[in-house]
């Protein structure tokens, strides 16, 4: 069954559009990664997602529902970001025993257990946290409420080294005894790509890839060597990023297409394959140069 | 044995090679069931569909095999297959990279089996 299906999702903010024309679909029980730069509109489509927002045109369905102000999304969802709301006047364990009436998977034992774990004084208030404190603690909402589509929007900011690593084991434990649909936001894949079955990847408000992470690690290579014996296994390739390094070095990003016969003639001329990380393809791919941030500096 | 995020290898191929090692060492023997992709997931907090992906690397090589319903085995001639494929596969690759380091080096072929010899004796005296 698919929980989240797009097709041509628009939402423009003052007549810019922010998605612009997003279509993807997400089967149940897959972890995704939503990646994409600064401003592409992630925090937008969670938000359509969760049915916070109403998208400007296009079909969005979750749970083969329209999410906006429905409440079939709000009990089966969560979203999960640093600007969730919870009211002022209640402590942190009111706030487990409020989320408990929300959402019928709710583990109170869990939420209990993590909240002693991370040494939280339950009759604190939830905004004299500080910024990891609060990421932490939603988290532990997000982990506990066990909804069907659980999103995270950036899930870990401000949490220190040794947090987002017990949050990220967490999850995984979590999500073995209890599968379920999780969309990830980061800009740090290399921090989540572990726990990744797929990664969508958005660029201008569009789908740019939708790919198994263990595909998109094989998606690409890079080809470094003498300019010149570069240039030729360039030509008629898609070349995704380019950087001179030294005096006659070349190092080129292309889709990986090269037969074995290829990579053997190539190597023979001193080329040598560098495999490249998701987490660098992903930024290559999203640049609008080939060259990235060096491109601003050539005059 | 901890992943390495840095590896350029996919993580299941990392997988896949932490169980042939652990085959070769004698932690599990023919016939005996390897871990789960869930259990794999566990341990090394990555997604289960990865390590389902590392398993049916092996199964395709042979060196595991399914049981409907009741997981992944090893092979009556796993350890057999994984030195076969190493030493064609991994260790092929490796001279390669000698002989062309060497060739960059200008080090001769005579001068590189000495060199081969001398490392394969500090490695028998220790």
């Amino acid at each position: 069954m698919n929980v989240i299906e797009c097709n041509g999702l628009t939402k423009a903010y003052f007549r810019k559009n922010v998605l612009n024309g997003l279509t993807f679909t997400i089967e149940e029980n897959k972890i995704t990664g939503l990646i994409g730069r600064n401003g592409v509109g992630k925090t937008t489509l969670v938000k359509i997602l969760a049915g916070l927002i109403k998208e400007t045109s296009g079909e969005v369905r979750v749970f083969e529902q329209h999410p906006f102000n429905n409440l079939y999304t709000s009990a089966n969802t969560i979203l999960v970001d640093d600007q969730m709301f919870f009211p002022p006047a209640l402590q942190l364990h009111e706030l487990l025993e409020v989320a408990q009436s929300f959402y019928p998977n709710w583990d109170m034992e869990l939420a209990q257990r993590l909240l002693q774990y991370f040494s939280f004084d339950p009759s604190h208030y939830h905004q004299t946290l500080s910024k990891g404190r609060t990421s932490t603690f939603n988290m532990i909402i997000g982990l506990a409420s066990r909804c069907s589509l659980t999103i995270l929007d950036e899930p870990t900011t401000g949490m220190d080294e040794a947090v987002r690593k017990d949050f990220y084991r967490a999850l995984m434990k979590d999500y073995l005894a209890h599968p379920r649909t999780i969309l990830i936001s980061s800009h740090h894949l290399n921090e989540i790509e572990d726990i990744l079955e797929d990664v969508l990847l958005i660029k201008n408000g569009k789908t740019l890839l939708h790919e198994s992470i263990s595909d998109l690690k094989e998606w690409a290579i890079a080809l470094q060597g003498a300019s010149t014996v570069v240039q030729k296994w360039l030509v008629e390739r898609n070349c995704i990023f380019q950087r001179q390094v030294g005096k006659d070095t070349l190092y080129a990003v292309v889709r990986d297409d090269f037969t074995k016969e290829n990579k053997e003639e190539a190597l023979r001329g001193g080329v040598e394959f560098i495999p490249v990380k998701a987490s660098d393809l992903c930024v290559y791919l999203t640049n609008d140069t080939k060259g990235g941030i060096d491109d601003v500096f050539e005059r | 044995m901890i992943l390495n995020p840095d590896d350029t290898k996919p993580i299941y191929v990392q997988i896949a090679e932490w169980i042939e090692t652990e085959i070769l060492n004698g932690h599990f023997q023919s016939d005996e069931k390897v871990y789960s992709q869930y259990q794999l997931a566990e341990m090394f907090t990555i997604n289960p569909a990865t390590a389902a992906k590392g398993l049916n690397l092996l199964a395709d090589e042979q060196i595991l095999y399914k049981k409907r319903g009741l997981g992944m085995f090893v092979a009556t001639n796993a350890k057999e297959a994984i030195v076969h494929k190493r030493r064609s596969g991994t260790l092929k690759q490796l001279i390669q990279e000698l002989v062309l380091e060497a060739e960059r080096l200008s080090i001769k072929e005579s001068e590189l089996l000495e060199m081969i010899k001398a490392a394969r004796k500090k490695e028998g005296s220790q």
